[in-house]
């Protein structure tokens, strides 16, 4: 299992989705994709999208205003 | 809840060791709930409608952060991303204050049956080519800047500085409008027409119409979000 960070402050709405994408094609199953976002669309729209993609998913609050969105590649 | 797996939880539980524990807030939002209920009691004595817009705006700006509400998102994920849950949120919306402008707007007429548009509780704009002119210009703008006015002004609060660029781009921009609306004023908007649907088919016909219209949106969007992912690989 690899683990890969992707740093996505100051990206607005759209791009941490678009990032995350992009990173999760590359990985492998099992491997788990770390996110670094201040924008809380992201929490929104990522933690959707990833469920509907049928990825496992859990985010937390690292400081006011930023968070760590984790994702696993489940197929 | 989330679906989440072992190392999630192990990768989340290394995670919140590391990050020392947040400053406790509460006494801020104590100090900042009564400065506000302060405020409000003072401006009831001096002017009810400031107090109410104060009261108001207060109230729609918490709902909306903590339910991390975006327009632009609802317009944007459909296309971007097949979701549509946001939009689905919109469209509620626009079901409970059509009701809502429904009963205000029948007792206005109840009370004065010779009315004109101009005299019912609400907005009246034409609608037409500046609507889609307009429309087309905020859409891309608020694509590209990733924020509509409310969301912004959500994430500059929460420390999102890449928005206050948007929000200097967005009192530019609203002062330019101002400055020549008179133009789109004489050009296009004074020349349409003011359409409101109860003053040709009936109150009640009307709200049955765009009650119908807007269920049958929802329902679009709903198939829609379970057919599409645009970017499934």
């Amino acid at each position: 299992m690899a683990e890969y960070k992707l740093d996505c402050l100051f990206e607005a709405c759209p791009i941490p989705l678009l990032k995350a994408l992009k990173q999760l094609n590359k990985m492998e199953i099992g491997d788990v994709l770390i996110m670094h976002t201040d924008h809380n669309c992201s929490i929104k729209n990522v933690v959707e999208w990833t469920k509907k993609q049928g990825h496992l998913i859990d985010y937390i609050e690292i400081a006011d205003g930023e968070w760590e969105i984790y994702i696993e590649k489940a197929k | 809840m989330t679906a989440t797996s072992s190392k999630i939880e192990a990768l989340k539980r290394q995670r919140e060791m590391e990050v020392k524990k947040k400053k406790n807030q509460s006494p801020f939002g104590i100090i900042i709930t009564g400065m506000v209920i302060t405020i409000y009691l003072a401006l009831i004595n001096y002017n009810l409608d400031f107090s109410s817009y104060w009261i108001i705006g207060i109230l729609m700006g918490i709902t909306l952060q903590r339910s991390r509400f975006c327009f632009a998102a609802s317009f944007r994920d459909p296309i971007m991303v097949g979701s549509t849950s946001l939009l689905k949120a919109v469209l509620l919306a626009f079901i409970v204050s059509t009701i809502g402008f429904f009963i205000i707007q029948l007792r206005a007429s109840v009370a004065n049956p010779d009315y004109l548009i101009t005299e019912l509780p609400g907005q009246f704009n034409p609608v037409g080519l500046h609507t889609a002119l307009g429309a087309i210009l905020f859409g891309t703008g608020m694509v590209v800047a990733g924020g509509c006015a409310s969301g912004v002004l959500i994430r500059i609060g929460e420390g999102h500085a890449m928005q206050l660029v948007v929000l200097i781009g967005f009192i530019i921009g609203a002062t330019l409008g101002a400055a020549h609306f008179p133009f789109w004023d004489g050009v296009l908007i004074s020349k349409t027409p003011v359409v409101h649907f109860p003053n040709h088919i009936g109150f009640f016909p009307s709200l049955i119409l765009q009650l119908l219209l807007l269920c049958g949106l929802y329902f679009i969007a709903d198939w829609y979000d379970k057919k599409n992912n645009i970017m499934t690989t």
